[in-house]
């Protein structure tokens, strides 16, 4: 039977949005407390070295100018910026809040606080240091192979694994192997609001910090840890946030802000400009993946053996959970009799990376999808068909992680989206003469949802119902800008069939919402949706109960409907607002509507997304336009329909940035190249496709109404949908991200002189 | 130096520094902080104001520029706590996520109207081509803006 909803597929603005098209709404950017100082950081300017001596004589006669910090005057303290819970395995503490040997260009050595920004700034720039320079090891192999110079006392390897699951098994049918690698490059995250936060140490000893941070509980183990403060004496307000991406997942200048704090007993707020967010912040890591698979000639895959390695980067940070995680995406994806996969993750003199929306799916992805196209081509099949026959089934196990993927229905996203794009008929009749040559490619991904399975995954709320049928969810709700507010109220909504405009919804605060890990996983959905959700029925219980003491029935006897409890079963209806039952409760029942509860979750399914993509690629320029895109999702379930359709779209201006343009090259001096918007390019609105989306909703999981998560899987095939596009197009087997022009010029000449022999 | 100049009606007359830009006048000056900084160097949009009718990167114009000048900022968009037509459209069309580029956004997409009521896709495209938006790849804010061009004579708080 098909369930009818009134609130959950709808279509609602994001929280906040009247205060976000106002202007309104202050960012931490905005916010202005009394007497608060400014901070500004020096960073380093080469990639390896030791900070030797510092001047700030010239620094220190700026007016306004109040403190400078650097390593001879902070403590030396080692702390991790990926840590969330105290004791956490695979963290690595590393650094400290300033550089005594700066590993990389953009280190943090000095800093200066000061009663403005521009004295702040004027001052960073006469400070004067002298380092004693290292040789630095600014690729992977550089770092693999050079036994005398170490990047960090263990060395220059950060973690190693190898996953081997399965066997092969034994077939009398005719096999191949294929053989590939692919490189995908460091990117930026570019959440258009720059980093910052705020931290203010007050005469009591306590400590606040307002941060647009994915988890103000991660944010206090590590500020507390370092400054061996109580937790509870470290408060961490969540503030809006203008994109995250994963770029704010680790807390990377609370501890330096708190610490300047601290010193000055004054509020000390520091907000990084471009370039800084672009060298000094978190990177998604470039990664190289060889993979070679086994497959019979009639299409069904054997084996798969890859083998990754990342560019960490200076320090550990996520180093040793994000290459791990790269082996267990691909067999969330596709049915592989045997998967070994090993990898490491490198400490090299570059830009320090992080974690990266799909953590890491995008990375081992995009190499497998682009891997997956070469083999059907060698099987001379079309790569849906061959797809078709490996994609993992509703209710397959996660042979790597021993869990349940649920429904997972990434077969029909292939086979609906390949009807809906005329998949066949685009392939099979392609334009490749000429100087424009257009092409259609698919890939396909998977994600998770949440941490289930090893990493707390619970939240706790509290939701009450005023005496007027106003509500509060009191909860540790981050949003990090795809209107996970507005989400809890329409779960809310749905379940106690009331206008959202009633609910109003927290942000994290340590001190006043209950503990929750934060934004990690793709938790949030599946997870704290699902706390909301049965946080919604205990109150919708507590209203009955309370409606059947005032209406003189058995609670059985009632039901709620727009904001009231009717009778049921009874000739003359009776009804009752939940304005006054509230009232009444209070007043009469001496009872009050508020229902807490601890959600833990118990599984983690796969999302799933599959995305088509049709290019023109200009063979004279070799420039590539994405004329076309379909992203089709198992989502289970829409709960704000616009919302989840604008994430797809968002996300696909990411991917296909990653697939053709974006970039941070280091040049051999160590130094970032696209230190700017004006040299890192982003997709705009005139190189966009329409992106269609579509969705497929199934229930079948524990998410609210069956709801799935969406953010990060929406990013995970896109790249490699784009790069196999232009490959169709061109008939070249490119898998060197980004696919840009000069590569493109480069492996058509190739092929004319493969032609020509 | 003295300027004088108005910002979303309201006249000004103030002594600034030279090298003063608009975004830190408007910001930190009068405290119009829905303008936005996302890059300081002219590429993101996010600082986007109309002075004199015409979209501008707020990050790149100076105090100087802006004397005699007429500014129209995020916050002036909605007219007796009506939202403008762009504003209700961006919000019904699921065109504003974080909002960090929104008021940008919002305002290069009110510069294109008020010069052309009824802009193609292209046209559209093109004007918020300057506007970088890493949430939601700008297909909504394209429908939101095109929905606002449809009706405009209904628009309240529309300029002429
Ligand atoms: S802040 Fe002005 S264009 Fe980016
Ligand atoms: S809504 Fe976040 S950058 Fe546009």
């Amino acid at each position: 039977m098909k369930k009818e909803f009134k609130y959950v597929g709808g279509t609602f603005p994001c929280d906040h949005g009247v205060r976000k098209v106002t202007g309104d709404l202050d960012y931490c950017c905005d916010v202005k407390l009394p007497n608060m100082l400014y901070a500004k950081l020096l960073l380093s300017p080469i990639p390896h070295g030791i900070v030797k001596k510092i001047d700030t004589s010239r620094a220190e006669k700026v007016p306004g100018v109040i403190k400078i910090f650097s390593h001879f005057n902070a403590p030396d303290k080692m702390f991790s910026t990926y840590r969330i819970i105290p004791g956490q395995q695979m963290c690595i503490a590393d650094e400290t809040l300033f550089a005594e040997r700066v590993k990389y260009v953009g280190d943090r050595v000095a800093a200066v606080v000061a009663t403005s920004f521009a004295a702040a700034r004027e001052a960073v720039s006469l400070i004067d240091v002298e380092y004693e320079e290292l040789p630095a090891l600014l690729t992977p192999e550089e770092a693999l192979n050079n036994r005398e110079v170490k990047i960090q006392p263990r060395g220059n390897v950060a973690h190693e694994y190898v996953v081997d699951v399965g066997d092969v098994p034994s077939t009398t049918e005719d096999c191949i192997t294929m053989e590939s690698e692919t490189y995908t490059q460091r990117i930026h995250h570019a959440a258009i609001e720059p980093h910052g936060c705020i931290a203010y140490y007050d005469s009591s000893g306590k400590l606040t910090i307002w941060t647009p941070t994915q988890s103000v509980y991660g944010v206090r183990t590590v500020v507390a840890e370092l400054f061996d403060l109580k937790y509870s004496d470290v408060r961490v307000i969540k503030l809006p946030i203008g994109g995250s991406f994963g770029g704010k997942q680790e807390f990377l200048f609370e501890p330096v802000t708190s610490f300047m704090a601290m010193e000055t007993k004054r509020p000390v707020k520091l907000i990084l400009d471009r370039e800084e967010c672009i060298v000094h912040t978190r990177v998604r890591p470039e990664v190289k993946s060889r993979i070679k698979t086994t497959v019979t000639k009639s299409g069904k895959l054997l084996e798969l053996v890859a083998d990754s390695t990342l560019n960490a980067g200076a320090y550990s940070g996520a180093a040793p959970d994000y290459v791990t995680t790269l082996s267990q995406k691909v067999c969330k994806l596709y049915r592989i009799p045997h998967y070994r996969h090993s990898g490491r993750a490198v400490y090299t003199n570059t830009v320090r990376f992080g974690g990266s929306r799909g953590w890491g799916a995008p990375e081992i992805i995009t190499a497998v999808e682009i891997h997956m196209d070469q083999v059907a081509k060698k099987l001379g099949m079309d790569p849906v068909e061959f797809r078709l026959q490996n994609l993992v089934h509703p209710y397959d196990m996660d042979q790597v992680l021993h869990l349940s993927l649920g429904n997972a229905r990434v077969i029909e996203c292939l086979t609906k989206g390949a009807e809906a794009f005329r998949w066949k008929e685009r392939y099979n009749s392609q334009d490749k003469q000429g100087r424009y040559r257009r092409g259609v490619g698919v890939a396909c991904g998977a994600h998770k949802n949440g941490m289930y399975g090893g990493f707390i995954d619970s939240t706790s709320m509290v939701l009450k119902m005023n005496e007027d049928g106003s509500l509060n969810l009191n909860a540790s709700i981050h949003d990090v800008g795809c209107g996970i507010g507005t989400v809890m109220k329409i779960i809310i909504a749905e379940v106690l069939d009331i206008d959202l405009d009633l609910i109003t919804v927290t942000e994290a605060d340590t001190e006043y919402t209950g503990y929750d890990p934060g934004v990690y996983g793709s938790r949030v959905t599946y997870v704290v949706g699902a706390c909301a959700k049965k946080t919604a029925e205990l109150l919708k219980d507590q209203i009955l109960e309370n409606a059947a003491l005032i209406l003189g029935k058995p609670k059985e006897y009632l039901r709620v409907e727009n904001g009231c409890v009717y009778t049921v079963g009874e000739a003359e209806k009776r009804v009752i607002t939940y304005k006054e039952i509230a009232e009444k409760a209070v007043r009469e029942n001496f009872r009050c509507l508020n229902a807490a509860y601890t959600y833990y979750s118990t599984s983690n399914p796969g999302s799933y997304s599959v995305q088509f993509a049709e290019v023109v690629v200009d063979t004279l320029t070799g420039l590539t336009s994405v004329t076309d895109f379909l992203a089709v999702s198992d989502i289970g379930r829409a709960l704000n329909r616009g919302m989840v359709e604008g994430q797809f779209q968002g996300a696909v201006q990411m991917g296909i940035g990653y697939a053709l343009c974006e970039e941070i090259k280091i040049d051999d001096k160590g130094r970032p190249l696209n230190n700017s918007f004006a040299n890192y390019h982003m997709l705009t609105a005139l190189d966009m496709p329409d992106v269609k989306v579509l969705l497929i909703e199934h229930e079948g999981d524990d998410g609210p109404f069956g709801a799935k998560s969406i953010g990060e899987i929406s990013n995970v095939p896109t790249a490699a949908a784009v790069v196999n596009a232009v490959n169709n197009a061109l008939g070249t087997s490119l898998s060197d991200l980004p696919v840009t022009p000069d590569k493109i010029l480069a492996a058509l000449a190739e092929q004319k002189k493969v032609g020509a022999c | 130096m003295l300027i004088e100049f108005k910002v979303n009606g309201k006249s000004y007359n103030l002594d600034v520094c030279p090298s003063l830009r608009l975004i830190d006048l408007l910001r930190d000056e009068l405290g119009l902080t829905g303008t936005k900084e996302g890059c300081g160097e002219g590429e993101c949009g996010s600082c986007t104001v109309i002075m004199d009718g015409k979209a501008v990167n707020s990050c790149l114009v100076l105090a100087p520029q802006v004397d005699g000048k007429e500014i129209l900022t995020v916050e002036g968009l909605a007219q007796d706590g009506q939202l403008d037509l762009l504003q209700q459209k961006f919000l019904e069309h699921s065109a504003v996520e974080c909002g960090f580029c929104t008021p940008g956004m919002l305002m290069s997409a009110k510069a294109l109207l008020m010069k052309n009521p009824h802009p193609t896709e292209e046209e559209i495209r093109t004007a918020i081509a300057g506007n970088l938006c890493r949430c939601a790849g700008y297909s909504k804010v394209v429908a939101a803006i095109k929905a606002a061009a449809g009706s405009t004579d209904r628009s309240p708080g529309q300029v002429e």
